[in-house]
């Protein structure tokens, strides 16, 4: 790993001193060993200050739009989420690919104290699926991982106890939208959850406003989730928010038989087009 | 203070058989808002329309709910009526307690409750309700057909008698379709060449109609009143202002090149007349065989052209004009039946034809003159078995669906066999003989009589053997084995849309069916719309019929067009949607899911975040929003709204609806 950080870290140095790009976002240090934070480069000099390690939890997609109205270049760490990402915000009409440059990294899955990470358990796209230039080999991709365990598993009970379940779950939220601000696809420019007297989403903190916020993030993102695991991974609360997320990815999978979200940055979504074949089966 | 008015219908006994209207009414005048609320016999009578103005002028009304039967009865009416009130004729709910309620119930009482509760639910909604105005768009009088076979050529003649300039776009080089290819036309077997050329000839010189041949639609931009038409000129490589169709070129061009207009039962040239009496009659150079222009190498017809009309430098032109309305006459093709039916050897035996070659052979003006020889050797085919049916009612294979011109030309083909070649033998395979048309039963009545052998059953398999085609099939109303020996089959297949027209009618915002045919806004009563208003359709694009059929429907089309183009103006709904821009994120899922392609994302220059950027955002077409809500309700920030049908309204009446 350390010779993909020194690599990284010469690259952004010259990206940075040839005007390739204005800016690199990738990962910096903190005062734990074990912890890194999303670090913007701007100067050549300060590219030697990046981090590369088992440590880089963030997905550092989303901070690309900060350079969404940006005239320059920006360049940005990609491993296989941040590449899907990056392809979900592209497709989503909130990034523009030619104002990235975007450097992929092959990741074999983090660490989260001291284990691999939850959201790495279930990777299929460890290497990115797409990228200007790659540092390091590509490594070797998890065969199936059991990625809808969790959710055959919630399927098998019964209406009630999942309803049970999902209600305690909310009625732990504390509406921090920490969730929201992490996911790729949560990216509208003025979240519903922002707006004032919808008339359907109150801002007060009990467990039926918590539900429906819960739940109607969850049909949002639908047929757009990535599954980079982020939201579960910053909700301070340990809601298990990617079991609702991956119920949703795979019924969109099985009914309308969509590979999976952000391999391209095609614009086209399950729920989100008009098809006269469209199977009307409820109607 | 809203002072809203509700009017309970009895609908005479439809609605008050069942809900206890008065009841309903009064339950209604406790409603938060409502300052009258009655009953009334026949709402929609002029009485009971008179009764309402009455009440919204001595009570002050300002909003109006009427709970009758469904809007898509009445709802027009009732804004009509308003329109001469002092209320804004948007200021209206219908609450639907015929349909939704007592007819589909029996229980009064709970039907009485549902009743009050849908009134309830309306009377929520009404007070969110704004006016809405309507505007007009002007009306662009002049209409483009596209396919120029007898439906086209139809629609074309009577909306150009009315007055109106029309175009008429044709892929072919000249127009005239399939109907110019057959011999006699059943049941009254009159010539088709003479009955559907004077046609040709006529909309050819008509002063009101452009024919555009070898053209193609390539975009079709704007709304009903207002299209903006890309029409796509093929080279032609033949100048058609100065040509006068002397014909010398296509006499000594020496390239010969199978004649797909005979089905490939003759040669023509390379540059050519579709046929004699093509309409415009003057020829092109078919470019994938000339040899000029393939190799660079002939040039014949450019140096015997006595006006110099050669051009074999013509290039494709894109030509774009604006259009009030559009028919889409697009026809028909045959299927490949040697594909689908190798059991009747594929298309190896020379004597297995279509039922279009055989149309050839009989024709006069075809290439044997109109002697029935086989193509094999030339020779007068004693036996013929005509096989019906082929492609068509069999899913396994090819169609699930009746071509239904087939029964008839089937007959029409033994009748004709059965006259010209004396002592034939006319074996007709079937499984079913549908004849319903006028004339039709009689006609296929005399066939028989005249001598045709039908078999009832499918034709299992044809092969050759010892010059004679051999027809295997189950004669299934004796429950047999049957083999025909023939000398030539005929073979009676499906239709199928023409090629490219259901990408041709996309275009132009037209959807097609599972088989491709076209699709009506109502198969009963909208036959001849599309659900793109302003866009028609008739003909065999639409599904397989016969002439008579198709010439009806295009003279439906052409008065459709008619009462369209009759109008200076055309008013739009107001229940369109709005984007309330700053809030869009400029995803585009609006743009996907819009059926009728009203959304575009426009670049706007916005602030953000202290600075002034371009953004892109959807913007909605309100001449061509249809008002279905699609888009409103694919918005994640909810910053589409269909007005009318606000989420604020909506919200409102799911509200009332739990209240108790
Ligand atoms: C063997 C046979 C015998 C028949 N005999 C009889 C009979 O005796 N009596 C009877 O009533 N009916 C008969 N029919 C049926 C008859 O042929 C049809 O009902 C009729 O021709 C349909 O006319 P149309 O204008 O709808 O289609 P078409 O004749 O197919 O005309 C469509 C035209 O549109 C053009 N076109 C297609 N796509 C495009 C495009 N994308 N852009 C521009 N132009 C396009 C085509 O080139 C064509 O010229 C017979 C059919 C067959 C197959
Ligand atoms: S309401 Fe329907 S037609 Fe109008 S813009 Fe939305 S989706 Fe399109």
């Amino acid at each position: 790993m350390s010779d993909v950080q020194n690599t990284l870290r010469d690259r952004v140095r010259s990206l940075l001193a040839e005007g390739k790009i204005s800016c690199f976002i990738g990962w910096g240090p903190t005062r734990f060993k074990d912890r890194t934070i999303p670090k913007f480069a701007n100067k050549p000099e300060d590219a030697g200050e990046l981090v590369y390690n088992e440590h880089c939890l963030s997905n550092l997609a989303k901070y690309a739009l900060d350079f969404q109205f940006s005239a320059e270049v920006a360049g940005i760490a990609v491993r296989g989420c941040e590449s899907r990402a990056i392809n979900r915000l592209i497709a989503d009409g909130r990034l523009t690919r030619s104002k990235l440059y975007l450097v992929g990294i092959p990741c074999e899955g983090m660490l989260e104290n001291g284990s691999t990470a939850e959201k790495c358990a279930f990777c299929r796209h460890r290497n990115p699926v797409v990228y200007d230039e790659l540092i390091g080999e590509p490594v070797a991709e998890q065969e199936n991982p059991p990625r809808f365990e969790q959710v055959l598993e919630l399927e098998s009970a019964s209406s009630e106890d999942r309803y049970d379940f999902w209600q305690r779950e909310f009625a732990k939220c504390i509406r921090c939208y920490a969730c929201r601000n992490a996911c790729p696809a949560c990216n509208c420019m003025e979240c519903y959850t922002e707006q004032y007297r919808t008339g359907w989403q109150g801002k007060q903190a009990n467990t039926l406003e918590n539900s429906v916020f819960g739940f109607t993030r969850a049909y949002h993102i639908g047929d757009r989730c990535i599954e980079c695991g982020e939201c579960e991974r910053v909700c301070p609360m340990g809601i298990p928010l990617m079991k609702l997320n991956r119920k949703l990815v795979k019924d969109v999978e099985s009914l309308f038989g969509s590979e999976e979200s952000g391999l391209s940055d095609d614009a086209s979504h399950a729920l989100g087009c008009y098809d006269k074949e469209d199977l009307e089966e409820f109607m | 203070m809203a002072r809203t008015g509700v009017i309970i219908c009895h609908c005479g006994s439809n609605i008050a058989s069942v809900v206890d209207v008065e009841r309903v009414a009064l339950a209604a005048g406790q409603m938060p808002g409502v300052t009258y609320a009655a009953t009334n016999k026949y709402t929609c009578s002029i009485s009971g329309q008179d009764m309402i103005k009455q009440a919204i002028a001595e009570h002050e009304l300002d909003r109006l709910v009427i709970a009758s039967c469904t809007p898509r009865m009445h709802e027009t009416t009732f804004r009509k009526m308003l329109t001469k009130t002092s209320i804004n004729p948007y200021m209206l709910e219908i609450a639907n307690i015929r349909e939704q309620c007592s007819w589909v119930h029996t229980d009064k009482e709970k039907a009485t409750e549902k009743a009050i509760d849908l009134v309830h639910m309306a009377v929520a909604k009404v007070l969110k309700d704004q006016p809405l105005f309507t505007s007009s768009i002007p009306v662009h009088k002049k209409c483009l057909v596209v396919g120029g076979g007898i439906a086209g050529i139809q629609a074309a003649l009577d909306v150009a008698e009315a007055g109106y300039e029309v175009t008429l776009v044709e892929r072919e080089p000249s127009i005239g379709g399939k109907m110019v290819m057959l011999d006699k036309t059943f049941p009254t077997l009159d010539c088709s060449a003479c009955i559907s050329t004077p046609k040709m000839a006529e909309a050819g010189a008509h002063p009101n109609i452009r024919l555009m041949t070898s053209c193609e639609i390539s975009a079709v931009t704007g709304y009903i009143g207002n299209f903006q038409v890309t029409i796509r000129q093929k080279p032609r490589y033949v100048n058609h202002d100065t040509c006068t169709g002397c014909g010398l070129c296509e006499e000594k061009c020496p390239t010969k090149v199978t004649n797909l207009f005979d089905q490939s039962l003759s040669k023509r040239k390379a540059i050519y007349k579709l046929f004699p009496q093509a309409v415009p009659a003057k020829p092109v150079i078919d470019s994938e065989h000339c040899t000029m222009l393939k190799s660079g190498k002939c040039g014949l017809c450019s140096k015997l052209c006595p006006l110099g009309c050669i051009n074999f430098e013509d290039q494709e032109d894109f030509i774009t004009e604006t259009f009030g309305a559009i028919v889409l006459a697009t026809g028909y093709d045959l299927i490949d039946w040697a594909k689908a039916y190798p059991e009747y050897g594929g298309g190896k035996y020379a004597n297995v034809i279509s039922g279009l070659q055989f149309e050839r052979l009989v024709n006069a003006s075809g290439p044997t003159e109109g002697h029935i020889q086989r193509p094999g050797d030339g020779a007068e085919p004693k036996t013929v078995v005509i096989v019906k049916c082929v492609g068509s009612r069999d899913p396994a294979k090819a169609k699930a669906y009746c071509s239904r011109a087939c029964c008839m030309y089937a007959a029409k083909h033994a009748h004709q066999i059965l006259e010209k070649i004396e002592g034939s033998k006319v074996y007709v395979f079937y499984i079913d003989v549908r004849t319903p048309g006028k004339g039709y039963e009689e006609f296929y009545d005399k066939t028989r009589a005249d001598g045709a052998v039908y078999i009832r059953g499918r034709v299992s398999k044809i092969y050759e053997e010892g010059g004679k085609l051999i027809c295997k099939g189950e004669d299934t109303l004796i429950g047999k084995q049957v083999a025909v020996e023939a000398d030539m089959v005929v073979l009676e297949t499906a239709m199928e849309p023409a090629h490219g027209s259901t990408e041709t009618a996309a275009t132009a915002g037209v959807s097609a069916d599972k088989d491709g045919w076209l699709t009506e806004a109502h198969p009963k009563l909208r036959p001849v719309e599309t659900q793109t208003a302003g866009v028609y359709l008739c003909g065999t694009a639409q599904g397989p019929k016969d002439i008579p059929d198709t010439v009806a429907q295009a003279s439906a089309a052409a008065a459709k067009v008619l009462g369209l183009l009759a109008k200076d103006e055309l008013e739009t709904s107001p229940m369109i949607s709005v984007v309330d821009a700053p809030k869009c994120s400029g995803c585009g899922f609006c743009e996907q899911v819009c059926p009728v392609k009203a959304i575009s994302m426009v670049d706007v220059p916005s602030m953000y975040n202290g600075k002034r950027v371009t953004r892109t955002v959807a913007q909605v077409n309100s001449g061509l929003c249809s008002g279905c809500g699609a888009c409103s309700a694919a918005c994640r920030t909810g910053c589409i709204d269909l007005l009318g049908f606000t989420n604020k309204q909506i919200l409102e009446e799911v509200d009332a609806l739990w209240q108790e």
